[in-house]
């Protein structure tokens, strides 16, 4: 005895019953095929703009925020003598700049969450070519640590990123910028601080984002320049960016970080809320249409198993006289339903592969997306798997139930 | 004493009280082959279906093969069935989808006795019993009237069972094929020991099994 009676009999009567079967099971397969090609776009999608996120800034952010005054100086310059109070505390400015930069990267390199680190200094500039002006900020880097951070190198369309930390009087441009101003590598473009001072720099390399308000506006240099345009000491760093293993636990780490260092640390995700509510609003909308779905599925399998019991409820009841078990009914049908379920699903998954892999091919080409984004995660197959399986068996379940209380008497006797 | 039922008392409900049983009790021994005969409406047919078990709906004291089987749960009795009656109606109640090898399997693989390959063997020998080997491997649905009721009945017999219950077994039959059937339920009873219960309107089927149970408004009238 291979399977038990209860399968065979629910096997047979799918086999009988093929046209009825196909279309209970394609409910089903509609439904999963749906499901993988949601869950593939939806996760494709995120994945896509966290990357594209990602690309620009970093996971966690340590910077020098303008603090609200307290009773501290007070208490030390008046002692402890009086209950010191501030009656309308003000923030206080300051110049927003570590102390020390090179003891805070220290002090997080001994923490084993860190992967990259990068420090840095920035000032919003005047470039000018020629008589050709445009607004931007330049950022003062260790251009090798931002590589590693942000994968500069692949978005070079002329120069190298090894040819700015060489040269120190190198800028590398974005593609926009460099139209706008209409340079190309080689020459030499004046940038003009807010404090006056200017300095000539020799374009090294252009790359390009194609985020457009990057490649417009933002130029990275060696980190003296900067400093220089500032007015400013050789320690003078006013953001360190880190990258840490898992991006997911941001906020947490950034918090740590906070603590040690003493720093505002803020995470990508508090930088980037408005991407994460699209991510929200995206999966809710995918769910609500799976969820729908898949109960327009299970209400077809839940139709059909009414119709064969419908039709059925004479062998129903002669199975009963013979000795079957409101439970081994009840068997027979789940069995059906979970066979529509397991088929259903399976054509589901093909189908939806099928779909995603298609949909994988649509050219886009708007801004920075070229194609479709689309993630195959064998994840989605099982968990689409799983749900049409449940389906169907919540689906049959009722109907099941309703034919174990089949009363053998009222049928024979008609 | 196979078959013993006391006092039985059965009402309706619907659309009045209206008592379909008063007071039934008889008894019957192993072997025996008796005939319950009667009006539409005289109570016969519920009586075979609360000794059946499959009716609980009533009052008295059924016992079979030696078994009280009143105030059982459902799914005792649905073994009980399997293990020890045999069921015989007016239509065969064949599932069409299933060959009638198969149809005549289904209640052995339910009680699990016996191996797959054994079953097989038993029922393709019931089958040959009834005269019906030949059609084994046909579909239910496609074989004739006269042949889907000897299905029906090596079915009933599939599980060697104490007694067979019958509700007007012949009533769909020709005059041929009814006396085959009586052949059968007669060698059963003789060969086989196996007792049989049967309701009918066939005075002349009735008249040749070994007693006629007769009655008249829910009451047995005669009983010899």
């Amino acid at each position: 005895m291979k399977i038990g009676i209860n399968a065979e009999i629910a096997f047979t009567y799918l086999i009988s019953r093929k046209r009825q079967t196909m279309v209970a099971a394609l409910g089903v397969t509609f439904g999963i095929s749906m499901f993988i090609f949601m869950n593939s776009i939806i996760t494709g999608t995120n994945e896509y703009f966290e990357k594209a996120t990602l690309s620009t800034i970093p996971h966690i952010r340590l910077y020098r925020d303008n603090e609200t005054c307290n009773t501290d100086m007070l208490n030390r310059y008046t002692g402890k003598k009086t209950i010191n109070l501030i009656g309308n505390p003000q923030l206080v400015p300051n110049d927003n700049r570590f102390y020390n930069p090179q003891a805070v990267i220290n002090q997080l390199l001994l923490t084993k969450e860190v992967t990259e680190i990068s420090m840095q200094v920035t000032a919003n500039v005047i470039y000018s070519f020629g008589t050709v002006q445009q607004n931007g900020t330049v950022y003062g880097v260790n251009i090798l640590e931002q590589d590693k951070m942000f994968d500069i190198a692949s978005t070079m369309i002329s120069g190298k990123v090894k040819d700015l930390d060489k040269s120190v009087d190198g800028i590398m441009i974005g593609a926009g910028l460099a139209k706008k101003l209409g340079v190309k590598a080689g020459d030499r473009i004046r940038l003009a601080g807010f404090n006056g001072i200017s300095k000539m720099l020799r374009v090294v390399g252009i790359y390009q984002t194609t985020i457009k308000s990057i490649d417009d506006t933002k130029t990275y240099v060696n980190i003296p320049v900067v400093q220089q345009l500032l007015l400013r000491d050789r320690n003078y760093i006013t953001d360190i960016y880190v990258n840490i293993h898992d991006n997911s636990k941001s906020p947490a780490v950034a918090a740590k970080f906070a603590k040690i260092t003493g720093y505002t640390a803020e995470a990508w995700q508090i930088a980037n809320q408005q991407s994460l509510a699209a991510r929200k609003i995206r999966d809710i909308i995918a769910n609500a249409m799976i969820m729908a779905i898949l109960v327009v599925a299970g209400f077809g399998i839940y139709n059909i198993l009414n119709m064969v019991i419908y039709e059925k409820i004479k062998e129903i009841a002669i199975l009963k006289a013979t000795g079957f078990a409101g439970k081994q009914i009840v068997s027979v049908f789940i069995y059906q339903a979970l066979l529509i379920g397991i088929f259903g699903s399976l054509l589901g998954l093909a189908l939806g592969w099928g779909i995603s892999l298609a949909v994988s091919k649509i050219y886009i080409g708007l801004g920075n997306v070229n194609y479709l984004p689309m993630s195959f995660y064998i994840k989605h197959y099982i968990q689409g798997l799983l749900f049409g399986i449940v389906t169907a068996f919540f689906a049959g379940y009722v109907p099941s139930v309703k034919a174990s209380k089949v009363d053998p008497v009222k049928i024979i006797r008609g | 004493m196979t078959l013993k039922a006391q006092h039985i008392n059965k009402y309706f409900y619907d659309p009045i009280k209206f008592q379909v049983l008063n007071d039934v009790s008889f008894e019957i021994n192993q072997g025996e082959f008796v005939s319950v005969m009667g009006k539409s409406g005289c109570g016969k047919s519920t009586l075979l279906y609360v000794l059946s078990t499959m009716d609980t709906d009533y009052e008295g004291h059924v016992e079979l093969n030696g078994m009280g089987v009143t105030g059982k749960n459902q799914n005792e009795l649905a073994m009980f069935r399997n293990k020890y009656l045999g069921f015989v109606f007016q239509f065969h109640y064949l599932l069409p989808d299933f060959t009638c090898l198969k149809n005549v399997m289904i209640p052995a693989l339910r009680l699990k006795q016996y191996s797959y390959k054994e079953v097989e063997q038993r029922a393709y020998e019931k089958l040959r019993i009834l005269d019906v080997g030949d059609q084994a491997l046909k579909i239910a649905a496609k074989i004739s009237g006269g042949q889907q009721q000897r299905v029906a009945i090596a079915r009933a017999l599939i599980n060697d069972p104490a007694i067979i219950m019958g509700d007007e077994p012949t009533g769909n039959l020709d005059s041929k094929n009814t006396a085959n059937v009586f052949d059968i339920f007669m060698r059963l009873t003789k060969e086989f020991k196996q007792t049989i219960i049967t309701v009918t309107h066939d005075y002349d089927f009735a008249k040749r099994s070994d007693r006629i149970i007769e009655m008249v408004d829910g009451k047995i009238i005669t009983n010899n």
